[in-house]
């Protein structure tokens, strides 16, 4: 984090229509502090959940194992596989898609200038629906399932690209158009493949997969997803002070010395990448990349500063906590993508509530 | 190169190369002077500003910062100079107010920074010299008009640049913000050699905070100057198409101009003695008109025939030079008749009294028009505009019981085109009766020129 000043106590007299009651910068770092903290305890007490129970200290035996052999001497062999086969690389791609999906829609909200758009507004996530939609009726397996999801997923955005340097003037409205544009004819061509698929045993296989979830993750799905979603981030991360002027709008940006159109491009391939293998992994997982980050901004104000940061530990720590509770507090799995909705939804409307004016 | 901090040069501008806004304008501001744009909408004041801080690429001309070509600048470096302050606004995302200003310190920071202690120190001492100083923790949203014009002055103090544009700061602004703002640019500009160029459509804010104003008209330099020099009704008349009254007031034995207002054209200004009299008058002896021709025999009398449009001051002339022709009186000069259709006036023909001949003077304007003779709903015809004024020209060659000049208008009085001829005719009546039809709004700029005039208000 940047040093940030210690502000005075915010609210002077003479303010007529102020806020008095608006956390202060301390406050609000702690804020930031304490988010970044919760995947971590959040993941721990996750990978003790499940039909089998596994106690914490178990559990944080289990985690030292690959390093510390002797560490999990005393924990059952099945509790140790457990944690480290089964529940960590689910629990991991939670955190992952959570994190990736969130910050791509605080990213998108920025650069697009527009509080209601998440990172499938180019048409990533169509496009990757049907790229797995696809695979699923030729009959390939899980791994060219995701491959093909991840490929889909940025050719849509590259023909939405291209298809705005058609026109010259208002590039950022002509590009959400194209995406919006290229995302519904994808759409219309994942509806031809379930019309052509087999009623009994493709169909149902492709509609599960676009209701999302993390039944099928395993080991194999993770290294792509960390490594795209890590490196994204940090980059997100990086240039996280330049989205507050990037939100105020291409003419702002440029006159305060930026090329706004450059490190948008940069962005968008970004957030396309981390969206993408997010899909690729989890299939559509829809309303994350809206709740969130207005969640985030709730909780530590609009400064991207805080936001980005914010917005990576909640979203991790949100479809984290969606997915165990799927997967071990309700009596049959609900795919993800049907509660992050049921969830979202309302969760949003309260927010919307709450926030009165301006976001 | 010049000493100037910000020079332009024929700067030419547009968006579509082959329709450009901003047409061959200099202009110069020094440092802490404020230099105020006016002129009518899409006049290309916004455009200009653009250019001057780099965002839009000029096609001819240049433009310099301390005689560095800005365009050789990268975009940080001129951001480190020139700082522009957009109209009011509303941002979507509700930062703080201490956010907002520490946006301008992007030029001063590489892509992957952020901004640190002392970055957010220039930003306070910013808000302070705007006096905002309470402001930091105040949403941005819910500030003022006022305010957040404020604000965005001291992003611009925060970007440290010593050249700052703003684009209409008083737009949506009630009287006593626009007042607050343009004082504080004021003060900056005075007490820190900041230096401004401030588009506006107030020219009363120009008249009380500009050191020099650039005119602009469909994307020309109308004028450049002084607010003395440029705040003149014939300039702001040009300038907006519209009648302007300049109001001014003797402050310390000096008249100053003090108030720019628009002027009712159907209206005989207050404080001028109009008569009311019909033609026929002439056949009474002790009326005023006939009195009036019975001097003209020793001196040249003036009269000024004025009224709304429609009244029918071309009839009444009409109708005079009619009972003139028939006591055999030496008649000269030119009528304008208007030609009619369905009841409405579509043009205006010119009649040379002394030939009879008539030709179509002007039709109704459809569209703008850059150059030539043209008024707010009339396009003139140029030839028939030299034939007339010729045809005044030999009317001042007679010796004349009556001279009609029908009429003079904005552009004779204003632009000096047109029937010329006919305002030095009058100028240098020796005998014999004028008239000649004036409108009222340049009622007041006629008898400056004539004060002995008599003014008859032809009445509906």
């Amino acid at each position: 984090m940047p040093a940030l000043t210690d502000d005075a106590a915010p609210g002077a007299a003479s303010v007529s229509h102020g806020r008095s009651d608006e956390p202060g910068a301390a406050w609000r770092d702690a804020l930031v502090v304490v988010g970044l903290a919760s995947p971590f305890v959040l993941g721990v007490v996750a990978l003790t959940l499940g039909f089998y129970q596994i106690g914490v200290l178990d559990v944080m035996r289990s985690l030292l194992s690959p390093l510390v052999p002797e560490a999990a001497a005393e924990v059952p062999e099945i509790a140790r596989r457990l944690v480290l086969d089964v529940r960590l690389p689910r629990v991991l791609a939670a955190l992952l898609i959570g994190a990736g999906l969130a910050v791509t829609g605080v990213v998108f909200q920025g650069i697009f200038t527009n509080p209601l758009v998440d990172s499938g507004l180019l048409g990533v996530t169509a496009g990757a629906g049907f790229g797995a939609a696809l695979v699923m009726l030729i009959g390939g397996g899980s791994v060219m399932i995701q491959v093909a999801a991840f490929a889909f997923g940025l050719l849509a955005v590259t023909l939405a690209f291209l298809g705005s340097r058609l026109y010259r003037t208002a590039p950022t409205i002509v590009l959400t158009l194209m995406g919006i544009l290229i995302g519904s004819f994808f759409a219309s061509l994942t509806s031809l493949l379930k019309y052509l698929a087999d009623p009994l045993d493709t169909l149902p296989a492709i509609t599960f997969w676009l209701l999302g979830g993390l039944t099928g993750v395993s080991w194999r799905s993770v290294p792509l997803l960390l490594v795209l979603t890590v490196i994204g981030s940090a980059f997100f991360l990086l240039v996280r002070w330049r989205l507050n002027v990037l939100s105020m709008g291409d003419a702002e940006a440029t006159a305060l010395g930026m090329n706004p159109q450059r490190i948008k491009v940069m962005l968008i391939v970004a957030a396309t990448l981390v969206t993408a293998v997010a899909v690729s992994v989890g299939g559509v997982i829809g309303w994350v990349g809206l709740v969130i980050p207005h969640a985030a901004r709730m909780l530590v104000g609009p400064d991207h500063l805080r936001l980005v940061p914010m917005s990576l530990a909640l979203g991790a720590s949100f479809l984290l906590t969606i997915d165990t509770v799927s997967r071990s507090l309700l009596p049959s799995e609900v795919p993800l993508g049907v509660l992050t909705g049921l969830i979202g939804v309302p969760l949003l409307i309260a927010l919307l509530r709450r926030q009165g004016t301006g976001w | 190169m010049s000493a100037h901090k910000l020079q332009a040069t024929d700067v030419t501008f547009g968006y579509d190369p082959k329709v450009p806004v901003v047409k061959g304008v200099s202009v110069h501001v020094d440092a802490g002077e404020v230099v105020f744009l006016l002129g009518h909408n899409g006049s290309g004041k916004t455009s200009l500003l653009t250019c001057l801080n780099g965002v839009q690429r000029a096609s001819a001309g240049r433009i310099t910062i301390d005689g560095r070509d800005v365009y050789t600048m990268t975009p940080a470096e001129r951001a480190q100079r020139i700082g522009m302050i957009p109209q009011t606004h509303v941002a979507v995302f509700g930062y703080d107010v201490i956010d907002v200003v520490l946006m301008g310190r992007a030029p001063h920071l590489s892509t992957f920074s952020a901004p640190t202690r002392e970055d957010r120190a220039i930003a306070v001492e910013s808000l302070d010299r705007v006096g905002l100083a309470d402001f930091q923790r105040r949403r941005y949203t819910q500030l003022s008009g006022g305010e957040r014009q404020l604000v965005m002055v001291a992003r611009g103090l925060t970007q440290r640049c010593d050249v700052l544009l703003m684009d209409e700061p008083d737009a949506h602004l009630d009287p006593r913000n626009q007042f607050r703002v343009l004082e504080v640019v004021s003060d900056l500009a005075r007490d820190h050699g900041l230096s401004f160029v401030v588009s506006s459509h107030a020219p009363n804010s120009a008249l009380m905070f500009a050191d020099r104003v650039l005119l602009l008209r469909r994307g020309h330099t109308l004028a450049l100057g002084t607010v003395e020099e440029t705040l003149t009704e014939p300039l702001l008349t040009e300038a907006y198409s519209m009648p302007t009254e300049v109001v001014s007031k003797v402050v310390n034995g000096r008249r100053a101009p003090r108030a720019i207002l628009p002027r009712r054209i159907d209206r005989v200004p207050e404080g001028v003695a109009t008569l009311a009299l019909e033609p026929d008058a002439l056949e009474r002896p002790d009326s005023a008109l006939a009195r009036m021709v019975e001097a003209s025999r020793s001196r040249p009398q003036r009269v000024l025939i004025t009224g709304n449009s429609g009244s029918g001051k071309s009839r009444w002339c009409e109708r005079l030079v009619a009972l003139a022709h028939r006591r055999e009186w030496r008649v000269a000069g030119v009528l304008s008749p208007p030609a009619m259709r369905d009841g409405r006036k579509i043009a205006i023909d010119l009649l040379d009294l002394a030939t009879d001949e008539r030709r179509r003077l002007a039709e109704l304007r459809r569209g703008p028009s850059d150059e030539g003779p043209a008024t707010e709903r009339w396009r003139f015809d140029e030839d028939t505009l030299t034939w007339g004024d010729e045809a005044l020209r030999r009317a001042a060659a007679t010796a004349a019981d009556l001279v009609v000049v029908d009429e003079l208008g904005p552009l004779e009085f204003q632009r000096g085109i047109g029937l010329v001829a006919g305002l030095e005719l009058v100028d240098a009546l020796t005998s014999g009766v004028a008239c000649v039809v004036v409108r009222p709004s340049l009622l007041e700029t006629a008898l400056k020129r004539w004060p002995d005039a008599l003014v008859i208000d032809v009445e509906d």
